[in-house]
């Protein structure tokens, strides 16, 4: 008996994890068929804007009889919990890289994935990666979803004390960060967050804010327009894609990083096209779910145990590559990784189910 | 030292007014001679090709702006201390080659990155940072990570066509050596698609892999540091001195004038 019954929020977040699970890895011959080859953005907006909706369910509604006592430590706690995946995996990971160098007797291994400062510069790179200053390549996400966990207390505050503060201040910081290539930079090798945390929070926000019952009721309400507006952006986003028509970096205006289309600073054009998808895709749920129930049910599944489901799916990529890599870059390679990474990531999903499954059908006996 | 660089720097760069000078020979441009311990045959190393936009701004003495690109190697991994990676012993050598130079390299390397994420970042940096030059270092880890030969060249490509189009010079600096590796089919077919892209779009490529062999099979380990890949402090010195020597060389080819635009 799974937790919640299926839902489209658990639905697209599972989507998202299916893709991040394929996107963290180079030259694989399934990473063409993701939606960042169709349009300016990719799995980890979607990532980030539902985890903004989720937050709110941890916050509540300004009326709720939620303490806001008991709100700050259950947004708080959710925090704690990502922090301490992140430094899991983290150490799982090396504890695999340097695994397969040894195994594999190639110390070019240890290079991968900003992985060299662990190995050569150890004294500092473990206080960095404590301290989130130092991040393994594709494992940079969930620092970011941390900070944006740990500010969410003060997001929930704001929205319970001065709720139409909330957007305004966060798109005020966003701007900001852009005009003034503000970022946090890492430490101790020296450089920035990939995922720049002031111009993340935005998409977070937006999330957080939909979620609530008014927004939900506006969608609902403005639906058809929201669809055709948000066929527009996808449409005008692949037409980009497929004729190369992004802006030219040295063409642009300034500030520079408003007009381009970044990854780091999620420029405006990935986070309009981010919020474009989200709208037309908003509802397809309901309808598809029916056709194809089994792959909803696969992609729920995923979603609902999502931070699990995350962390295996992050080392099972990084041990695709490894496989790759030794193996050779065929597409016999490669079906193999995404058939056997899915179905790790299925079973992932189930064991962590296992317990209330067990526990329910006890409480039928 | 210093000044005889400079003289010759000088002479070659003064001679002729208004028309090119003739295209020296290496052994008489500053950095003639690699230290002892980096001594490599050059022609190995690689084959100067004009860097108009260096050239104009040494002649000119505007400033010089090189951004450095790339993964471990740019980082600096396996260094003792920042001051001692390549793109810092770079600026230093090119500082005590040229009298009153002003010169300023920008460092944007990601250790472990594969090509498609360095282009994803590389033409918003240049943006940002306005460069005279950009150093790409690049294609180990692609090797690494199996990316196909063809997706990497045209990654590659993208990437120097655009920067050429926006009169920026590029120099590529290619796959880095180690035993390992010397047998790896995807890793040779790798270093072969740089060289073609940089053979079809005229531009220098510095050929790492071939100097550190050379340097490994005559110095012995002596360049790498404890984990026999990473470059220590002397082989940043060399790896700087190869790429400074073939800019130097290439920055004094004679750059064939462009047609006037007609009115």
């Amino acid at each position: 008996m799974p937790l919640r019954t299926a839902n489209a929020v658990d639905f697209w977040r599972g989507v998202a994890l299916a893709s991040i699970y394929i996107n963290h890895i180079p030259g694989f011959f399934y990473e063409r068929f993701t939606h960042k080859n169709f349009g300016l953005s990719d799995s980890a907006e979607l990532f980030v804007f539902l985890a903004g909706w989720s937050a709110r369910s941890l916050a509540g509604e300004s009326g709720d009889a939620l303490s806001m006592k008991r709100m700050i430590l259950r947004v708080g706690a959710r925090g704690v919990t990502l922090y301490a995946a992140q430094i899991l995996i983290t150490m799982v990971a090396i504890a695999l890289i340097a695994g397969a160098s040894m195994t594999l007797g190639n110390p070019l291994l240890l290079e991968w994935h900003n992985a060299a400062e662990v190995f050569q510069n150890p004294v500092a790179a473990h206080v960095g990666l404590v301290a989130l200053t130092h991040h393994l390549g594709f494992f940079d996400i969930l620092p970011l979803y941390v900070v944006l966990m740990f500010c969410a207390v003060g997001l929930a505050v704001l929205h319970r004390s001065a709720p139409r503060l909330v957007l305004p201040i966060s798109a005020a910081i966003y701007l900001l960060s852009h005009v003034f290539n503000l970022n946090v930079p890492t430490w101790p090798v020296e450089g920035e967050w990939l995922f720049n945390p002031f111009c993340w929070q935005l998409i977070f926000v937006l999330g957080f804010q939909l979620a609530g019952a008014r927004a939900q009721e506006e969608i609902r309400r403005h639906r058809p327009a929201l669809r055709l507006l948000g066929a527009a952006g996808v449409l005008a986003g692949a037409v980009i894609v497929y004729f190369k028509l992004w802006p030219d970096p040295l063409n642009v205006p300034r500030p520079v990083l408003l007009f381009v289309v970044d990854k780091s600073y999620l420029s405006p054009l990935r986070l309009g096209h981010a919020l474009a998808l989200a709208a037309l895709m908003g509802g397809v749920f309901a309808v598809a779910a029916p056709k194809a129930p089994r792959l909803a049910s696969y992609f729920c599944l995923l979603g609902r145990n999502s931070l699990y489901v995350f962390c295996v799916g992050s080392l099972a990529s990084l041990v695709a590559q490894l496989a790759r890599f030794h193996f050779g870059g065929t597409l016999g390679v490669d079906t193999a990784a995404l058939i056997t990474g899915f179905a790790v990531l299925g079973f992932t999903g189930w064991l962590a189910e296992l317990k209330d499954r067990v526990r329910a059908s006890g409480d039928r006996t | 030292m210093r000044g005889a660089l400079a003289a010759a720097f000088l002479l070659c760069a003064g001679a002729g007014g208004a028309q090119t000078p003739p295209p020296p020979k290496p052994e008489d441009t500053p950095l003639a001679k690699f230290s002892a311990v980096c001594d490599a045959p050059f022609a190995d190393i690689a084959t100067p090709l004009p860097l108009p936009h260096l050239t104009q701004a040494l002649e000119k003495k505007q400033s010089i702006k090189v951004m450095t690109i790339g993964s471990s190697s740019t980082v600096g991994v396996g260094a003792s201390s920042l001051s001692r990676n390549y793109p810092n012993q770079l600026l230093d050598i090119f500082r005590k080659s040229f009298a009153g130079l002003d010169m300023t390299v920008v460092n944007r390397g990601v250790s472990g990155e594969v090509s498609a994420a360095t282009a994803d970042r590389l033409k918003v940096q240049v943006a940002l940072e306005r460069p005279t030059l950009v150093l790409w270092q690049v294609g180990t880890n692609d090797a690494l990570a199996r990316v196909p030969a063809e997706d990497f060249a045209r990654t590659v490509k993208d990437v120097v066509v655009w920067l050429k189009s926006h009169d920026i010079d590029v120099v590529l600096v290619g796959l880095q050596y180690t035993p390992h590796v010397a047998r790896d089919a995807h890793y040779h077919a790798i270093r072969a698609a740089l060289s073609a892209v940089a053979e079809e779009e005229q531009v220098l490529l510095v050929r790492r892999f071939a100097a550190m062999e050379f340097l490994s099979k005559v110095k012995g380990g002596a360049l790498l540091a404890q984990d026999e890949l990473h470059l220590n402090d002397l082989g940043y010195r060399c790896m700087a001195e190869h790429i400074a020597r073939a800019m130097v060389v290439s920055s004094f080819m004679r750059v064939k004038p462009r047609p006037a635009a007609r009115p």
